[in-house]
C-alpha cells in the first residue's frame, strides 16, 4: 500500500470530496418527465461532483457495478444516487458503496421518483429543476459527513414468546429445535389457545384437543423451553437483543393440576422472573367476535348462537334426534360474515367507531365443515347458509363445499349492504329469517329456523400495555401489524419484535403454523450471532464543546441514553455529558436545546441540514 | 406580487410517517407544485428555532413541518416540537415575519390528500404574500441563536398540572 493509499484508507473524510452522482431513469419512470441528460450536465457543475452519470436502472446489477468501478478507478469519496424512495434502495446502494470500499455512511439517497418525476408529471421543466435542488442539497450534505460505524452491542441469544396457542407453542418448538433458549409466557393456565377448544380442525377433521396435545408434548418435554402459565408480560424495555421483561406469575390457591398434563398447577403465591431476550415474538392471538346485543338476534333469541359454541355443543351433542337446550331442530341456519366484511353505514361501528371491513378467512370453510357435519350426523335436519360469497380455498377444502351441497344444505346469497334480518319465529319456530336472495334474483325469502349459528370472524386479542410499552404498529383493523406485507411479512418496525399468527391477521391454522415457523427462523438469525447491529443515528456528545450544563438530560426521554459524567481536564473536575448508543433512541431533542452545539445525531447533523437547505437555495436552475 | 414569484417550500417530513406519506402520494401519481422540496428526518425535534429562521434568512419562504402527530414514535418529542413551534411562531409574529410561513401539521403515511392540501394551501398563500423579508428573518435568527448560546432559552411551558 502506497502512503497516498494507506492515508486515505485511515481518513478519507478529511480529503477533499470526490463525489460521484448517479441518475436513473428508472426505465423512463423518472426520465420521461425529468431531463435526465441536461439534469446531469448541471450536476457537473456543483461542487466537488466529480462525476455524473446517467443509467436506466441504477439498481440492477450493472448500474450497482459503475459505483463500485467508479469508486475504485477514479477515487470517488462519496456517492449520490438520484432515484426512488430511500426506502427501496438506500440499503442497496449503500451496500454497493461498502463493496467498492468506502464507509456505506458516506452515502446520500435522493428520492427524484416518488417526490419528484410522479408528482410533476405535467412540468418536467419544474421536476428536472427540482431533482437539481435535490442533488445540490444532497452534494451539501456530503461535504459534512463522515464514516459512521454501526453500533455493536451483545446478544442475549434467548427468545420470549408471547402467547401459549399454537402460534406461540409452533415458534418455541422450531426455536428450541435450533438450540435456542425459549421463554414462553402464557395467560391461562392451558397451553393451546383457542384450538385447544375445537371440536374439529379442518382439513383433515383431528380434533383440536388431540392436536394441542401433540404440540404442546414437544413443548412442555423440551429442556430448551421454559414455560409459565398464569403469566403475562408485566413490563419490557430496551432494543433487539437486549430486552429485558418481567414475567408475573399469578397466585391462585387451590388451584388443582389440569387432567391433560399440560395445565400447572399456580404457585401459592403470585411471582415474578426476570429475562434478558434478544428477540420477542408476539402470538398473543385473536378472540372470536362478539356480536353485539340484538345483532342478527345475538343475545336477545336464544336460538342465536356463535359458531365457536355450536361447535362445542354439537360435538356434545348425541346422536339421534338432534336437539337444542331439550328442544327438537329441523331448521338450522348459518350465517356468514358476521363481524367481517362489515359496510360502512350498513352494519353498526365497534366501540372504536370502525368497522370490520376485514375477512376473517377461517370462516367459510369452518362453516361448511359444522354445516356438512351436521348433515351427516342429522340427515333430517335442512340447513340453510347465507352468505355474501363463499371462498373455501386452500387444498382439499372445496371438498367442504361440493359435499355440503350434495348433502342438500340451501345457499342463500345476500348483498353486504341488504344483510338479512332475523326476527322472532312463528308457527313454533324460535326465528325467521328475511333475507333479499341473489340466486333467484332478489326475490325476498322468509326461512323459519329453530337455531341461527353466527359465523362469526376474528378479531385480535386485546392487549394495550404491550402494544404501548413495545410501541408496535397496529393496523387501521387492529391487529398487529407488519414491516411489509410481502418483502417483510413476520417482521414489526420494532426492530427485533416479530408476528407469528392471528395477533397479526385472521389465519386458519396452516397459515398460523406457517407465520410461526417464519417467525421462528427470522428470530433464530437474530439469534445466530453473539452481537447485534444497530444503525449508527443515535445522538453524540462532542466532550470538547459540552459545557456540563445538563440541559440534555433534562430534555432526554429515554432512562440511561445520556449519563453524567466527570472528568478531570488540566488537573480541573467538570461534568460531560455522553450518550449511552444502545439506549439513545435518536430522537434529536437533546440537539436542539444544547447552547453550545456539543451533541448531534449522527448522520442527521444540523450542519448537514444547513447545507441541504444551502443546496436547495442555491442550485442553478437548469436552463430551456 | 407578481404571478412569477415562485415560493421555495421547505417540508420537513418524518421519516415514519410523512415521508412514506409523501411518497404515498407519488404511488398515487398525484401532483402539487414543483416548488415544493422534501428533506427527511427522524423527528423535527431536533431541530433549535435558529434552523428555520436561518432558513428564512438563506432563502426559503415557507416551512412544512409534516410530523408523525400524536403517532410520534420518540416519547414526548411531539410535544416539545409543538411547543418549540408555538415559541418561534409567537417570535416570527414579534418579529415582522409572516406567520403563515411556517406551520406544524400532521401527515401519516396513508395521508395523501391531508398532504396534497397542507403543500397547495401553503404555495397558494406564500404567493399572496411573496418572499419572505431575509432581513427580519436574519435578525430573528441571530437574536435566536444568541439567546440559545446564553442558555437563555426561555423554559418551556409546562402544563397547568
Amino acid at each position: 500500500m502506497t502512503e497516498q493509499e494507506q492515508g486515505a484508507a485511515q481518513q478519507p473524510e478529511s480529503e477533499k470530496p470526490r463525489i460521484g452522482v448517479y441518475i436513473c431513469r428508472c426505465g423512463g419512470n423518472i426520465s420521461d418527465v425529468v431531463d435526465t441528460e441536461a439534469l446531469a450536465k448541471q450536476v457537473q457543475s456543483l461542487g466537488d461532483v466529480a462525476t455524473c452519470k446517467v443509467e436506466t436502472f441504477m439498481c440492477s446489477d450493472p448500474g450497482q457495478a459503475t459505483i463500485v468501478e467508479d469508486i475504485q478507478k477514479q477515487g470517488l469519496n462519496r456517492v449520490v444516487v438520484a432515484s426512488c424512495s430511500p426506502f427501496l434502495h438506500e440499503l442497496t446502494f449503500r451496500t454497493a458503496v461498502q463493496r467498492g470500499g468506502l464507509n456505506p455512511y458516506l452515502y446520500e439517497h435522493v428520492n427524484i421518483r416518488e417526490q419528484d418525476s410522479w408528482v410533476h408529471k405535467h412540468d418536467p421543466a419544474g421536476a428536472t429543476a427540482k431533482a437539481l435542488r435535490m442533488i445540490s442539497a444532497a452534494v451539501g450534505k456530503l461535504h459534512h459527513v463522515e464514516q459512521l460505524e454501526r453500533i455493536r452491542l451483545g446478544n442475549h441469544r434467548q427468545a420470549l414468546v408471547v402467547g401459549g396457542g399454537i402460534a406461540g407453542l409452533k415458534a418455541a418448538v422450531e426455536l428450541a429445535g435450533k438450540g435456542i433458549p425459549v421463554i414462553l409466557v402464557e395467560q391461562s393456565p392451558q397451553l393451546g389457545g383457542r384450538v385447544a377448544s375445537l371440536a374439529r380442525t379442518f382439513p383433515g377433521e383431528i380434533e383440536g384437543p388431540e392436536f394441542v396435545h401433540k404440540l404442546a408434548d414437544q413443548v412442555t418435554g423440551h429442556p430448551l423451553i421454559r414455560v409459565f402459565r398464569r403469566a403475562r408480560v408485566e413490563s419490557v424495555s430496551g432494543f433487539v437483543g437486549n430486552f429485558d421483561v418481567r414475567i408475573a406469575v399469578e397466585s391462585q390457591p387451590g388451584a388443582s393440576e389440569p387432567p391433560d398434563g399440560h395445565g400447572q398447577a399456580a404457585p401459592a403465591e403470585a411471582q415474578e422472573f426476570h429475562a434478558s431476550v434478544g428477540t420477542i415474538i408476539m402470538a398473543t392471538g385473536s378472540d372470536p367476535y362478539t356480536p353485539a346485543r340484538g345483532e342478527y338476534g345475538f343475545a336477545e333469541q336464544p336460538a342465536v348462537v356463535t359458531l365457536p359454541d355450536f361447535l362445542r355443543q354439537l360435538a356434545d351433542t348425541p346422536d339421534g334426534e338432534f336437539r337444542w337446550n331439550g328442544r327438537p331442530v329441523r331448521n338450522v341456519g348459518f350465517l356468514h360474515c358476521v363481524g367481517s366484511r362489515q359496510v360502512d353505514g350498513v352494519n353498526p361501528p365497534q366501540p372504536d367507531g370502525k368497522i370490520n371491513d376485514y375477512c376473517s378467512r377461517y370462516c367459510c370453510t369452518a362453516i361448511l365443515q359444522q354445516a356438512l357435519t351436521l348433515k351427516q350426523r342429522f340427515p333430517a335436519v335442512n340447513v340453510f347458509d347465507f352468505y355474501q360469497d363463499i371462498r373455501t380455498y386452500g387444498r382439499g377444502r372445496e371438498d367442504y363445499y361440493t359435499k355440503s351441497s350434495a348433502a342438500g344444505v340451501v345457499f342463500l346469497r345476500f348483498h353486504g349492504d341488504e344483510p338479512p334480518v332475523v326476527e322472532p319465529g312463528e308457527n313454533g319456530s324460535a326465528l325467521k329469517v328475511r333475507v333479499k336472495d341473489w340466486l333467484t334474483f332478489g326475490e325476498e325469502v322468509e326461512v323459519p329456523l329453530d337455531l341461527l349459528v353466527l359465523g362469526v370472524g376474528m378479531v385480535p386479542h386485546a392487549i394495550p400495555e404491550l402494544i404501548d410499552r413495545l410501541k408496535l404498529p397496529v393496523g387501521a383493523d387492529r391487529f398487529l401489524q407488519e414491516v411489509h406485507p410481502k418483502l417483510r411479512p413476520v417482521e414489526t418496525a420494532v426492530n427485533g419484535v416479530l408476528l407469528a399468527g392471528t395477533a397479526q391477521a385472521p389465519m386458519d391454522i396452516e397459515e398460523t403454523f406457517s407465520a410461526a415457523g417464519a417467525a421462528a427462523v427470522k428470530a433464530a438469525i437474530l439469534l445466530s450471532r453473539d452481537v447485534v447491529e444497530l444503525d449508527p443515528f443515535v445522538a453524540e456528545v462532542d466532550a470538547e464543546k459540552c459545557n456540563g450544563c445538563e440541559r440534555c438530560l433534562e430534555e432526554c426521554a429515554y432512562t440511561g441514553a445520556l449519563l453524567k459524567e466527570t472528568v478531570e481536564i488540566d488537573g480541573e473536575t467538570v461534568v460531560k455529558a455522553r450518550v449511552n448508543p444502545g439506549l439513545c433512541f435518536g430522537c434529536g431533542a437533546c440537539v436542539a436545546i444544547c447552547p453550545t452545539r456539543a451533541i448531534d445525531l449522527k448522520g442527521w447533523t444540523l450542519d448537514q441540514f444547513d447545507a441541504m437547505v444551502d443546496g436547495l437555495i442555491e442550485a442553478v436552475p437548469v436552463a430551456g | 406580487m407578481g404571478s412569477d414569484f415562485e415560493p421555495k417550500i421547505l417540508v420537513l417530513a418524518t421519516l415514519a410517517c410523512a415521508y412514506p406519506g409523501a411518497d404515498a402520494v407519488g404511488k398515487a401519481h398525484l401532483e402539487y407544485p414543483a416548488n415544493v422540496s422534501i428533506l427527511r428526518v427522524p423527528s423535527p425535534v431536533l431541530f433549535p428555532e435558529d434552523f428555520y429562521l436561518r432558513a428564512f434568512a438563506r432563502g426559503i419562504d415557507g416551512i412544512l413541518i409534516a410530523s408523525c402527530g400524536s403517532d410520534c414514535p420518540y416519547t414526548g418529542a411531539y410535544d416539545k416540537l409543538s411547543r418549540r413551534i408555538d415559541g418561534l411562531v409567537h417570535k416570527m409574529k414579534e418579529g415582522g415575519l409572516e406567520i403563515e410561513r411556517m406551520r406544524l401539521t400532521a401527515i401519516c403515511t396513508v395521508c395523501i390528500k391531508a398532504f396534497l392540501n397542507e403543500v397547495n394551501q401553503m404555495d397558494r398563500k406564500l404567493r399572496e404574500i411573496g418572499p419572505a423579508n431575509r432581513e427580519i428573518a436574519s435578525r430573528l435568527w441571530q437574536a435566536s441563536l444568541r439567546e440559545l448560546q446564553a442558555g437563555a432559552v426561555a423554559e418551556p411551558v409546562r402544563s397547568a398540572s
